[in-house]
């Protein structure tokens, strides 16, 4: 009986709770966090000051994991009639969601305000457009955008010999460096030149990266049915990562998780690691030695895929509530909240305009990393995006991590993977495509 | 003996006087039956046959690209057998049930048999054994995310001062499964043992004086005595743990993803991904209905013995 | 025990102790993952410490662990969301395995054999098996990302009948009859009767589905989306999953006691009643 009145109790506090803002719009906002659980208390924290400033309005922030958990999340709740208002979406799930037919446009809402799709897309940066424009409409609106970065331990450059101030530029001296900074004891590695993320997700990105600085495309950014994993660019950067591995030694052998990764470069037991810029300002707070960043190096040329986050809204919402969606991402994405966003998360900022704040110039004068990440974004490129992207990223990544454990050979892996990836890609290409009259 | 207590179980509604039983049946009635049960039924059928039902339907239910109905038919199995990755996690599954149910219950009899005798200090064992029984499996498997990670994780640390190297337990797929079976051994383990110590408790120990007089040693004693009296309880441990390495996958999903290569991808993983990742839901539809026939073949196979597992009373 | 064990010649109890000693050698190694968990929790553990392993309480204890998964984490509502569809399950269990366990052990109608292996067939059929129709019946009953979304496929459960049905035919039939002859109802010789004899099956019954819905995951996970709607393992992954990404060891530590300690707690109180419902009970 006690239960019973106890859980009575507990019930009629949530109902009071949840009748205390009745005239506002309420609406639902999922958001990934792919580092740092700070960052998902910062988030709630913004929302919070968003619901202050608009009464008219009230979000719910839902923290709903990884990129991948959150796709899972809000196709669920699309199909279940209970969409979110906004979502923060991985950039290159976009295409996806158009080609199930998930997400509304924000065309009719830009135009709304007297502005064209241009002009809106215009306050962006230039790489961001490939992934949030699909078939010439707008479907996502970059939130927290990020690319690869090469993080290296500057203690450990200066004690093997090396200049701190000179990263390296190109995949040779990459390999020349690591072999410096590689160091053993016995017959065991107590310091590696080189560890590459090898979790899903971060994998897929980081050989995507290898892979267009190898002067590959990667995958066909005008139509979601063809991947290029069996090509000369991808399967060199895959034979460059498994001789990193097996022939120079300067990587550990086998998938390497990304916190036993980050670990060991905060406890100096590797000198060089490839993360997102995301985790710039993460890392800045809790590394103790001295880190620097520098591009990723090339071997053909310099390119980085664009990573991170747009903001979309799924298909199945009122009108009511799309129009207080349209006016969170409108705050969210504005210079100043995502300015500030930038410097707390290292992301940069995708709105030109905030980098003409004087808050943003002083951080970057203060924080010259930041202004390395923002330099780079010059040679960065649109996010593979195919048909059943995670499905086909999964192909390619689950046969590297074959590699790395030293199962099969850079051409083997590729060779499979765009078998899979092929046979995933299939049903959406014998739609279009392959759909020819008959 | 275990059996006689279960038996004791299973017999004691025969004792009833039959004439009185009889009236009580003819007293109440069918229909009052019928509404005793009809709440259980209700949610079963919502929460069970349905769900059954409609994963068979969905197994022979044909689709077309983006969700179009173009009819039924057994394409749904014949992509899912057509599928490597379907024969992988069959096999993952097969390699974890064996690497799992073995030595757990290996363990399990010989812990139980050694921390039989009620002493203080065997109850204070006994509690250390069974601690991990409590845990979530998800708690589980964050604490082994550390215990696991190569170099400066609890495993390696601590076989570093025994002078072996740092290995990448969940990174490379010839050890990523046998860690996988590390964390449910130890999760498991100690709730077998439990099931084993009523299992002796039951042995008459007269059985062992008796024996012991013939001449014959702790071991001729515990394969001549021990072991066979055990059989119901192993059987019984048997069909759980058969159970829990089909339907237990949050360790999976949060340590692995079922990588790397999908070398710790088990059966209802496949599933998952299939419906979520890979948005097939006939396939998914079809190994689930697999999976469901597989289940109910082991419950009818096992009835009697789940009968009696499920009254130790200690 | 004691006159038995001198019983022993000598080379017999050296082997014993060597027995002894390995069994408690064994039993710390089995222990050292919680009680890393418990070192950790209350030790300052700088980023990329190589010696975050260290079991050694050679340290001032911090509470900064538990501080930080406080303010990243919203524990109060987790304990109260998992607290609610643990107990809110149970309430509903108990009363329909009681009435179907009674149907089966006391009375005779047509099919019931029949009914009672259709009732059996979900006894190997752990939810997760049935994930993605189960979610589908729960969107459909406008249940999603509710709490009794998530309690609802377990309110019938088989397994508790076929429990109550052992419990019952143990119970003689002599008190329901005199109860019946004094002239109470039938609810009543239920209520007053049949359920105070039946305390032990029940009791098994409950600790074992407080246990397991409490440390339930996949389910839950599914079928909701909101924060407020979040149970204690949802939560524990939601945030302690990019802990580890960053590495932070000690919020992990102490994050995960959070989750299990209550448990470890109830469990190391109340060790005869767990460990004789798991018996009693068998599944979970």
């Amino acid at each position: 009986m006690r239960l019973v009145r106890s859980m009575a109790l507990a019930g009629a506090l949530l109902t009071m709770a949840a009748t205390t803002a009745v005239a506002a719009t309420r609406i639902d906002f999922f958001f990934p966090v792919p580092v740092d659980g700070a960052l998902a208390k910062e988030m709630q924290n913004l929302v919070a000051r968003f619901n202050q400033e608009n009464p008219d309005i009230e979000v719910t922030a839902a923290y709903t994991g990884t990129y991948d958990e959150t796709d899972i999340k809000t196709r669920a709740a699309i199909k279940a009639g209970k969409p979110p208002a906004v979502a923060l979406m991985s950039a290159n799930f976009i295409t996806q969601y158009h080609i199930d037919d998930l997400v509304d446009p924000f065309d009719p809402l830009v135009r709304a305000e007297g502005k064209t799709p241009e002009d809106f897309m215009g306050e962006f940066w230039p790489a961001l457009s490939g992934n949030a424009r699909v078939d010439g409409k707008i479907y996502g609106v970059p939130f927290q955008n990020s690319t690869p970065l090469l993080y290296y331990n500057a203690e450990a450059f200066t004690e093997a010999g090396l200049d701190p101030d000179k990263p390296p530029t190109t995949w040779e001296e990459w390999v020349e460096d690591a072999k410096k900074l590689t160091r053993h004891e016995g017959d065991k590695t107590t310091r590696y030149g080189i560890m590459l993320p090898g979790t899903y997700d971060i994998l897929g990105w980081t050989i995507s990266a290898l892979t267009l600085s190898n002067g590959g495309q990667y995958y066909n950014p005008d139509w979601g049915g063809e991947i290029y994993y069996d090509t000369p660019s991808t399967v060199g950067a895959l034979t460059f990562v498994d001789d990193l591995v097996h022939k120079f030694k300067v990587m550990p052998e086998g998938t390497i998780q990304t916190p036993a990764m980050n670990n060991a470069f905060f406890g100096g037991q590797v000198a060089m690691i490839v993360s997102s810029t995301g985790s710039l300002s993460f890392i800045r707070q809790n590394m103790k030695t001295p880190f620097k960043v520098a591009f990723i190096p090339r071997n053909v040329r310099n390119a980085v895929p664009i990573g991170g986050a747009s903001l979309i809204i799924p298909k199945g919402n009122s009108q009511e509530r799309k129009q207080a969606a349209w006016k969170l991402i409108k705050w969210l994405t504005s210079p100043q909240i995502s300015g500030g966003w930038s410097r707390f998360t290292g992301y940069f900022a995708p709105v030109k305009a905030a980098y003409e704040l004087p808050e943003m110039k002083e951080f970057l004068d203060k924080n010259p990393d930041a202004k390395v990440a923002l330099e780079q974004l010059a040679f960065a490129k649109p996010w593979f995006a195919t048909y059943n992207t995670v499905a086909v990223r999964k192909a390619l990544e689950d046969e590297v991590q074959a590699m790395l454990s030293g199962k099969k050979t850079p051409t083997e892996a590729a060779k499979s993977a765009q078998a899979n990836a092929n046979a995933l890609l299939k049903p959406y290409v014998d739609a279009t495509a392959l759909n020819l009259p008959k | 003996m275990a059996q006689a207590l279960t038996e004791a179980a299973i017999l004691a509604p025969r004792l009833e006087r039959p004439a009185q039983a009889r009236r009580t049946h003819s007293a109440i009635s069918t229909s009052l039956a019928f509404w005793l049960l009809a709440p259980s039924f209700f949610l079963l059928f919502l929460f069970t046959y349905v769900p059954i039902l409609e994963a068979l339907t969905q197994a022979v239910s044909l689709e077309g690209f983006g969700g179009k109905p173009i009819g039924y038919g057994l394409g749904n199995f014949q992509r899912l057998f057509a599928d490597a990755s379907f024969w992988k996690a069959l096999w993952n599954n097969l390699v974890y049930g064996l690497g799992t149910v073995a030595p757990s219950i290996i363990l399990a009899v010989v812990l139980g048999v050694a921390l039989q005798e009620a002493t203080r200090l065997n109850a204070l064992l006994r509690t250390m054994i069974v601690f991990p029984v409590v845990l979530p499996l998800v708690a589980v498997a964050t604490l082994f995310a550390f215990v696991l990670m190569p170099g400066v994780g609890l495993l390696d640390h601590h076989l570093a001062k025994l002078g072996i190297a740092a290995t990448n337990w969940l990174g490379s797929p010839d050890t990523a499964l046998y860690a996988i079976i590390g964390l449910s051994i130890w999760k498991n383990a100690g709730y077998y043992m439990l099931f084993v110590l009523a299992g002796l408790q039951a042995i008459a120990p007269e059985l062992h004086e008796a024996a012991k007089l013939d001449g014959a040693g702790p071991v001729s004693r515990f394969f001549r005595i021990t072991l066979p009296l055990l059989k119901p309880t192993l059987a019984f441990i048997l069909v759980i743990a058969i159970i829990n390495v089909v339907t237990q996958i949050d360790h999976v999903i949060v340590l692995t993803g079922g990588g790397p290569s999908d070398s710790t991808n088990i059966i209802l993983n496949y599933i998952f991904q299939a419906a979520h990742q890979q948005g097939d839901s006939g396939r998914a539809a079809a190994a689930t209905v697999i999976s469901v026939a597989a289940l109910l073949s082991l419950s009818v196979a096992s009835l009697r013995t789940l009968e009696r597992g499920m009254h130790y009373e200690s | 025990m004691k006159t038995r064990r001198a019983r022993f010649p000598a080379p017999r109890r050296t082997l014993r102790l060597l027995a002894v000693a390995l069994l408690c050698g064994f039993a710390l190694i089995w222990s050292t993952p919680l009680l890393w968990m418990l070192v950790a929790s209350v030790r300052d553990i700088p980023f990329g410490s190589t010696d975050a392993a260290s079991l050694m309480p050679d340290f001032k204890p911090t509470n900064a662990h538990f501080a930080d998964a406080f303010a990243q984490g919203d524990f109060v509502r987790w304990y109260v969301n998992t607290l609610l569809v643990t107990l809110g399950i149970l309430m509903v269990q108990l009363v329909t395995i009681t009435l179907a366990g009674y149907a089966f052990a006391r009375m005779e109608f047509r099919g019931k054999n029949l009914l009672f292996y259709l009732f059996l067939l979900q006894l190997t059929l752990a939810p997760p098996i049935l994930i993605v129709p189960n979610t589908l019946m729960i969107v459909r009953l406008g249940l999603y990302d509710s709490l009794p979304g998530i309690m609802a496929p377990y309110f019938a459960s088989a397994f508790g009948v076929f429990l109550m049905r052992q419990t019952f035919k143990t119970i003689p039939r002599d008190f329901e009859e005199a109860a019946i002859l004094d002239g109470a109802s039938f609810a009543q010789m239920i209520r007053l009767v049949l359920v105070p004899l039946a305390r032990p099956g029940l009791i098994a019954f409950s600790i074992v589905s407080l246990t397991s819905h409490w440390n339930e995951f996949l389910w839950p996970l599914m079928v909701t989306d909101s924060p407020d709607k979040m149970v204690l393992t949802v939560g524990l992954t939601s945030f302690v999953r990019s802990a580890e990404q960053a590495a932070d060891w000690g919020l992990v530590a102490a994050a995960t006691l959070l989750v299990a300690g209550p448990l470890l707690v109830a469990f190391a109180l109340f060790q005869r009643q767990f460990v004789n419902s798991f018996l009693f009970t068998g599944i979970k």
